[in-house]
């Protein structure tokens, strides 16, 4: 029975991932994405083979840091892309929910909404989505994949009441004016799921991880993002009143 | 009932000393946030200006002044002042600020090195008058044997208070504020008394001479107060008397002993006592109040002693270990935190940050949550204070225990310690493959044994060598220290510090090992990966070749955590099997200071990776870098050290970038205290927190002068980071910063 369970392929490990989701968490980095955005500082995790868990291994795991988790904190599921391995997803978020510990998920929205992916998507307590790019062309330009799966994960969880959290990396010379910002609310206005919009500058840190692997760094010789230009860009995105504070 | 305590309420402590029963009987817990806080006085900035531009010019010279004309006592030098018309709480070691005392009754040669390495000579006055005068160090030597020699030699057991003060031990001040001197000396006198009455066994006549020996200096210390114009014979009667009694005992203690840790003890929430009686009379307003505790503060960064470069080596940056203790539960289940426990982190916004005093946090679970988010904000903003904690030591120290030195807790007035410094537990491994020759000196220093062959180690041989030397290392350094503590007692007892503590007292004997890591990953190498000993022309083990993985202390992996457990445990097993000088009882603690520099540079090659003479991780924290799923990750794996055979201390240290702790100020203190909770829930014993970017570290060590006061926590205490070597600053560089892009 017990080679039947299913295991996930996992990349690593943040035991304090402070920053993806409410309160002090967990993160648990997964194996695989189905796209190649241009400035992904993760370029390790997308294919090959990390280690293997079961749900039972991995729940053990997490469970040692419950005494940290206070009445925020808690897992955070990213990748790679989480929603690839949805059916592990959904099997864990039930053995936390057990636990007594929240499941957020970090996610691109790249998986079509299989009944899996929905099911994973129900169990989490808050997605944070990125909204990369405002069109289809720009999507397929900068991420090898299209917009149709991110537009419709952000579609269910408005249907299902999942709060979501939006997430933009601005990159220098790509999407670092306002009117792109323009563009980006008027994709989300309008959702009552969106609980917050932050906007994330581009860094280098990752750049030396494409030499590592040996992999064209298709950004080289782009600049980090200016701190203060993002909190310009941060503030035009407040003014814009798109989030629901509720 | 004294006309000094109309107000009170009363108790026990009416009738005899038990400063405890008056704490509980009449403090006032607190459980809002920091509002009601006070800025400094136009006089407290003034006064601290003063004491900036000393302090600029001490850093330059080194030392500022020193006094080669007497001998450092109680008695020795006319009242000194920061400023005689500003100055609230009078008092300092000498008659100026930072000029340093001569103190040769630990160990003279000390002090003539320490002399002469800034340009100084002492005087033939003081020469003269130690000819013929045997020291602790002269005694201590007198009696060790050839293998305690050798084993000091090659810094297997290393650091020991044999050449200059013990420390550690804490007098119970807040007696002196209470009941007055008169009363204390009346109590002793009766003490004594008794005393006589039994066999005039070595024991007994010890203690009496013991008892002797305080009285003169509880008079001493009426003289030195009545030089200020203060008379401590009778109990304070009000909050700033309160003060300045408590702080005069204080200074009588840093004037008599230079050890290397003199800490204060748990005051803050007595004082909230005078000072909420003043509130409540209208005769002090909260300013005054702050004012007060920001005036003793500045007394207690002043705090010096000589020190020679060896030992700024060991223990960097001039500490003094003025440790407060601050909140904690009462064992009837209130916090014992009161507004006081605010106002004195309060002095490191009003004085700026500080490394001295040591100011540690008792926490625990139920503390009120304004308390822990203050606490956490001065971590974040200032990175001067530590964390201890109070679940695990009020059910074995009660109450009104305080920290010493780092992380030693004790019974105020009740328990004090003979400080034991620490063995290199790494470096007895090397031994063990070596047949009990050192792999450095290559000299004999442990019994002879087998010496490992070339080639791939067997872990369960290596285990067993390695528990017959561990045996023999636990047993030397039981009799090292006996022979110190008796040679301390005999030839530099701590007059004063010991009448402010309960004749009949308790003795704790701290033991203490370094390396912890480092020999945690060796073991867990040779067991899980292969490890090949590879020999040098003398025939000694002293370089290894590890292929493939192992775990590592550090990412919260069993395999090697337990392995870690495995070794403090036998260890402190093995130290209980030799009986101690005046039945003190075996304690033990996991901590270096910064000295996991230098014994880094005195271990040859370990079997986990590390080099000859790169350093250890600090405490019980993991080798720099290999904790590698994060922050959690590696305090789960220091929290599984139990604290029942560390009682003595368990320190960690731990940094974080602030980007990588919170988005802003506020979610980081929430962040922070939910943190501290988890770990300490695990049962946990010590943090030291850092919130700062290593980029900072770096700038500072390149550009001193643009960072005058950075501070930082190390293990057990804080330090200037400029008074850092280059060796220090850059072990503190490469240690595990956590941070996330």
């Amino acid at each position: 029975m017990a080679t039947n369970r299913p295991t996930a392929n996992i990349h690593s490990f943040e035991s304090l991932a402070t920053l993806d989701g409410a309160g002090v968490r967990y993160g648990i980095f997964f194996v695989g994405c189905p796209f190649r955005c241009v400035y992904c500082h993760n370029p390790d995790t997308w294919t090959g083979e990390g280690q293997r868990f079961t749900v039972d291994e991995l729940a053990k795991k997490v469970v040692r840091y419950k005494p940290y988790f206070g009445k925020d904190g808690g897992v955070t599921l990213s990748g790679g892309e989480v929603l690839v391995q949805s059916a592990f997803v959904a099997a864990f978020e039930k053995r936390m929910k057990k636990e007594g510990i929240g499941v957020v998920l970090d996610t691109s929205g790249s998986v079509t909404l299989t009944k899996d992916v929905k099911a994973a998507i129900d169990g989490a307590e808050t997605v944070i989505l990125d909204l990369k790019f405002w069109d289809d062309e720009h999507y397929r330009k900068y991420c090898g994949g299209g917009i149709s799966t991110v537009l419709d994960t952000l579609e269910y969880c408005e249907q299902k009441n999942v709060p979501v959290w939006i997430r933009t990396v601005i990159v220098p010379g790509i999407n670092d004016k306002e009117e792109c910002i323009d563009k980006y609310a008027d994709i989300v206005r309008g959702h009552k799921c969106v609980k917050r919009y932050q906007l994330l500058a581009f860094h280098t840190m990752g750049f030396s991880k494409y030499e590592k692997l040996g992999i064209k760094n298709p950004l080289e010789g782009t600049p980090a993002m200016d701190r203060k230009r993002l909190d310009q860009l941060t503030s035009y995105l407040e003014s814009k009143e798109i989030v629901n504070n509720d | 009932m004294n006309n000094e305590w109309q107000g009170f309420k009363k108790g026990n402590w009416c009738k005899k000393i038990d400063v405890r029963d008056f704490i509980v009987k009449n403090y006032t817990p607190y459980t809002g946030d920091k509002s009601f806080l006070a800025g400094p006085t136009k006089r407290t900035s003034e006064v601290k200006a003063k004491v900036d531009d000393l302090l600029v010019k001490e850093a330059e010279k080194g030392v500022l002044d020193v006094d080669t004309e007497n001998v450092a006592s109680i008695l020795s030098f006319a009242p000194g002042y920061i400023d005689k018309d500003k100055d609230i709480i009078v008092g300092l070691q000498t008659d100026a600020p930072l000029k340093r005392a001569i103190n040769p009754f630990a160990g003279k040669r000390m002090c003539e090195k320490a002399c002469e390495a800034y340009g100084y000579e002492m005087s033939d006055k003081i020469r003269s008058e130690f000819r013929y005068r045997t020291t602790h160090n002269d005694g201590v030597f007198r009696v060790y044997t050839d293998e305690m020699r050798a084993a000091r030699h090659v810094g297997v057991i290393t650091g020991l208070p044999d050449a200059y003060a013990r420390g550690r031990i804490i007098g119970d001040y807040r007696r002196i504020a209470l009941y007055g001197m008169d009363y204390l000396i009346e109590c002793k006198k009766a003490d004594k008394k008794e005393l006589g009455k039994n066999d005039m066994t070595a024991e007994n006549i010890q203690l009496i001479e013991d008892v002797q020996k305080q009285l003169e200096f509880m008079s001493a210390l009426k003289e030195m107060a009545a030089q200020y114009g203060y008379d401590i014979s009778r109990p304070a009667a009000n909050a700033r008397e309160a003060v300045q009694w408590l702080y005069f005992g204080y200074l009588g203690a840093v004037k008599e002993q230079n050890g290397a840790a003199n800490s204060i003890g748990r005051i803050s929430t007595f004082l909230d006592i005078y000072i909420e009686r003043d509130l409540k009379n209208g005769t002090l307003t909260e300013e005054g109040a702050q004012e007060l505790i920001d005036d003793l503060v500045l007394k207690l960064r002043l705090v010096r002693h000589l020190r020679t470069p060896e030992y700024n080596d060991l223990f960097a940056g001039d500490p003094t270990w003025v440790t407060t203790s601050e909140g904690g539960m009462c064992v009837d289940g209130r916090p014992m935190v009161t507004k006081n426990c605010f106002r004195i982190l309060q002095t490191l916004y009003n004085l700026g940050s500080s490394a001295e005093p040591n100011i540690t946090i008792l926490w625990a679970k139920d503390l009120p949550q304004g308390f822990k988010n203050f606490c956490a904000q001065v971590s974040v903003d200032t990175d001067s204070i530590q964390y201890e904690n109070d679940d695990v030591m009020r059910p074995l120290f009660g109450d009104d225990y305080a920290i010493a030195c780092c992380v030693s807790a004790m019974k105020v007035g009740k328990q004090m310690q003979f400080f034991g410094a620490r063995c290199n537990l790494a470096k007895v491994l090397l031994m063990a493959l070596n047949g009990g020759k050192d792999e450095i000196y290559g000299i004999q220093v442990a019994p002879e044994g087998k010496v490992f062959d070339e080639g791939v180690l067997d872990y369960e041989q290596v285990l067993k060598a390695y528990k017959k030397y561990m045996k023999w290392m636990a047993k030397l350094y039981v009799n090292t220290l006996n022979i110190i503590h008796y040679m301390h007692d005999k030839y530099a007892y701590e007059r004063l510090m010991m009448s402010l503590h309960d004749t009949e007292v308790e003795r704790l004997m701290a033991f203490g090992v370094c390396g912890l890591s480092v020999l945690a990953d060796s073991l867990s190498a040779i067991k899980y990966a292969k490890v090949r000993a590879i020999k040098d022309e003398r025939g000694l083990i002293t370089d290894f070749e590890t292929v493939g993985d192992f775990p590592k202390y550090g990412n919260d992996d069993d395999r090697v955590d337990k392995i870690a457990q495995w070794i403090v445990e036998s260890f402190y097993k093995e130290l209980v099997k030799t009986p101690t000088y005046r039945g003190a009882k075996h304690t033990l603690s996991i901590l270096t200071i910064t000295s996991n520099v230098v014994y880094g540079k005195k271990t040859g090659s370990t079997p986990d990776g590390r080099k000859r003479g790169e350093p250890f991780a600090p405490g019980a924290n993991p080798m720099h870098g290999r904790d590698c799923e994060g922050a959690l990750a590696s305090l789960n794996s220091v929290a599984k050290l139990r604290y029942s055979c560390c009682q003595d201390g368990i320190s960690n240290t731990f940094s974080i970038t602030p980007d990588t702790l919170g988005e802003n100020e506020e979610d980081r203190i929430a962040k922070l205290t939910t943190m501290l909770d988890g770990y300490f829930a695990q049962d946990a014993h010590h943090l030291n927190v850092n919130v700062l970017q290593r980029q900072k570290l770096i700038d500072a060590m390149n550009n001193p002068s643009l960072y005058p006061n950075l501070t930082i926590r190390v293990s057990g205490y804080a330090v200037n980071f400029n008074k850092l070597n280059k060796n220090q600053q850059q072990e503190v560089i490469n240690r595990t910063f956590h941070e996330k892009f």
